[in-house]
Order: C-alpha cells, then sequence, then structure tokens
C-alpha cells in the first residue's frame, strides 16, 4: 500500500518535471507536482488510503531530509559573516512586523464577516 | 607488526555509508534532546545540521564529499514536497466559511511579509544573492529551498533562514499577539502559520485545535503561494 502510494507521489513529480521542461520553466518541478496532485485531490474529492499513508510517513521524515542540504550552509560561513547584522536585522524585523499585521487583519476580517452575517 | 589504525579510521571515514550514518545518528539524538526538553531552540533539524557540520569539520571531510554520500535523502525531497499536497488539500476543506477573510489576510501578509524582508534586507545593505534566498524565508522549508534556488538564491542558506524566523515566530508570537489584542484563535493560528510555517504551526497547535488547523492551512497556502508567485514576480522584475 505504502509503495502504491509513494509510485503516485513519484508519477506527479514526473510530470511536473516534463511540464517545467516544456511549458513553465520558472516553477520547480515538484512544485508543479504539487499543483497537480491538489487539482487531482480536489476533483476526485478525497484522499486514497495509500496516498495518504505515503505522504503521511514521507512527511513525518521530512526534517530528516532537510539536514543534508542545511549542512551546505558550512560552505557559505563567509557569506553570513559579511552580511550578517543586515540579515539578523531583516529577518526578525520582518518577521515580527508580518506577525502582528496578519494577526490582526484577519480578526478584523472575520469580525466584519460576522457583522454582515447578522444584519443581511 | 602494528594495526593500521590510521588506514581503517579513513576506511571507515570516507566510506559511502558514513555521510548517511551520521546524518541519522545525529538527527535522532537531536529528535531526542527535543522531546524531552521541549525547548523551541532546539529544532531538530537546527541541531543536526550543526552536529554533522561538527563530525564533518572533526574528520576533515569537505562538504561536496558529504553531499554525495547523501544523494539518497535528497532525491526524497522531490516526492515529500508534492506529498505536501494532501495536508494542504485536508485543511482546505474545513474552511470554506472563513474562505473570504483568509484569502485576503493571506495575499496582503503574504506579499508584505516577503517584500519587507527584501525591502530591509536591502536598505542593511545585504547583497543580492542574500536578498534572494531572504525572499522566501516564511515558508516551509522544502518549497523555500526550491524556490530559492529558482530565483537566484542557494538552498541550504534558505532552509537556515526559514528556521531562524520560525523559532522566532514561535517564540514571540503569542505574547505579541496577546499584545495587540487578537484573541480569535483563527486569527493567531493563521499569523502563526504566515509568519513561522511549522514552527508555528506546532506552537498554534499548542494553543487550540482550530488555532492548529488554520495555522497548518495558513503555513501550506503561503508555500504554494510563493512558489507559484515568487518566481513570476522576479522573473517580471528582474
Amino acid at each position: 500500500m505504502l509503495l502504491r502510494g509513494l509510485t503516485w507521489l513519484v508519477l506527479f513529480q514526473l510530470l511536473g518535471t516534463a511540464i517545467n521542461h516544456l511549458l513553465l520553466p520558472m516553477l520547480p518541478g515538484p512544485i508543479i507536482g504539487l499543483l497537480l496532485l491538489l487539482a487531482w485531490l480536489i476533483s476526485r474529492g478525497e484522499v486514497a488510503q495509500p496516498l495518504s499513508e505515503a505522504s503521511s510517513s514521507l512527511l513525518r521524515y521530512l526534517p530528516l531530509l532537510l539536514v543534508p542540504p542545511a549542512v551546505g550552509v558550512m560552505v557559505y560561513a563567509k557569506d553570513i559573516a559579511a552580511d550578517f547584522w543586515a540579515i539578523v536585522g531583516a529577518l526578525v524585523l520582518s518577521c515580527l512586523l508580518t506577525l502582528v499585521l496578519v494577526g490582526v487583519l484577519m480578526q478584523k476580517l472575520i469580525h466584519r464577516q460576522a457583522a454582515r452575517k447578522e444584519q443581511p | 607488526m602494528n594495526p593500521d589504525w590510521q588506514g581503517a579510521l579513513d576506511a571507515v571515514v570516507h566510506h559511502p555509508l558514513f555521510g548517511i550514518g551520521i546524518t541519522l545518528g545525529a538527527y535522532q539524538l537531536a529528535v531526542a534532546a527535543y522531546d524531552k526538553t521541549r525547548w523551541i531552540f532546539l529544532q531538530p533539524v537546527l541541531v543536526s545540521m550543526l552536529l554533522v557540520i561538527g563530525v564533518l569539520l572533526l574528520c576533515g571531510i569537505h562538504y561536496p564529499e558529504y553531499r554525495k554520500s547523501t544523494e539518497i535523502l535528497n532525491i526524497l525531497l522531490g516526492p515529500a514536497t508534492v506529498a505536501l499536497a494532501v495536508p494542504l488539500y485536508l485543511n482546505l476543506r474545513r474552511i470554506r466559511q472563513l474562505f473570504w477573510p483568509t484569502f485576503t489576510t493571506l495575499v496582503i501578509g503574504g506579499v508584505f511579509a516577503t517584500v519587507a524582508c527584501v525591502a530591509l534586507g536591502y536598505w542593511f545593505g545585504a547583497e543580492h544573492m542574500i536578498l534572494m534566498t531572504m525572499a522566501p524565508k516564511s515558508v516551509t522549508s522544502p518549497i523555500a529551498m526550491l524556490v530559492a534556488e529558482q530565483i537566484g538564491g542557494v538552498a541550504a542558506l534558505a532552509a537556515v533562514f526559514v528556521l531562524i524566523t520560525g523559532v522566532l515566530g514561535a517564540i514571540f508570537g503569542p505574547a505579541l499577539l496577546d499584545r495587540f489584542g487578537v484573541t480569535s484563535p483563527e486569527a493567531r493560528g493563521m499569523s502563526l502559520g504566515v509568519t513561522a510555517h511549522a514552527v508555528g504551526t506546532s506552537v498554534a497547535l499548542q494553543e487550540s485545535d482550530e488555532c492548529g488547523a488554520f495555522a497548518a492551512l495558513a503555513m501550506s497556502l503561503m508555500g504554494v503561494a510563493t512558489a507559484v508567485f515568487l518566481p513570476l514576480a522576479v522573473s517580471v522584475i528582474a
């Protein structure tokens, strides 16, 4: 069952790679695969058992899969050191500003929608 | 006759399985440390990364050799990215009622997060490569890494920036939202998911199920939106 789901995931990614090559060079193949799978799930209206099994097992180990590429930072230590304060400043400020903006905006919009429903 | 210690050590250290071995070991150690302490700074990816770098430096292995021996893990990253469609689809079904507030917030917040970070970085004098790597920092790591590479950044750095952003959001998020009077669980979840992706989602899940569901949804929508529109936007501007 797990293998069947994995096969579907691989198929969707290969399909995405083909489309990336033929039509959409600016979108990475796996992202196109993700969109195709999403469209397929919406049209089917349910997630088949093998697919949900394969995706949840893969996603459970997602952090492990990310370790080798993250280790690549060791090659860029010099670039980070050169721009250290610019990086830290930009990351911290934009993170905190976005956090507040999104929270306040969403809450306002929810209240407005609720108010509109009460007085039709 | 003396046993050839040096030769044996070299044979082990340069064996093709050595890279996989230390990655698996470091990851399990990191997960165990996180489970035990529940300390938000001890993100498993961050800790395993530091452990692996330490071992590589100690053994004098260069990154390309390590990269080559962990190729098999790397190949699985593609299908894992495709698999993100499943949780996204399951979450989409839950939000029909609040579709428009969610959608509007996502567009405004997502654009703001990306533009603010790049503009601040530019203003503080970071170089182009760093800016392109910081742009997708609010997105879950596999997507951010793919996107960063696509627009002229560096995947490895993107993974680290993503982690830093996630940890920051998770640490300061709840207190900051309290201070600004954001009480509805949907809005809190949305905010944590858009800014702090998976790390924020785990914090949101601790607040309530509803908060967690919106965080997971916001995280996956933000990921897909960034993956689709950021490369387009960069290719239009450049």
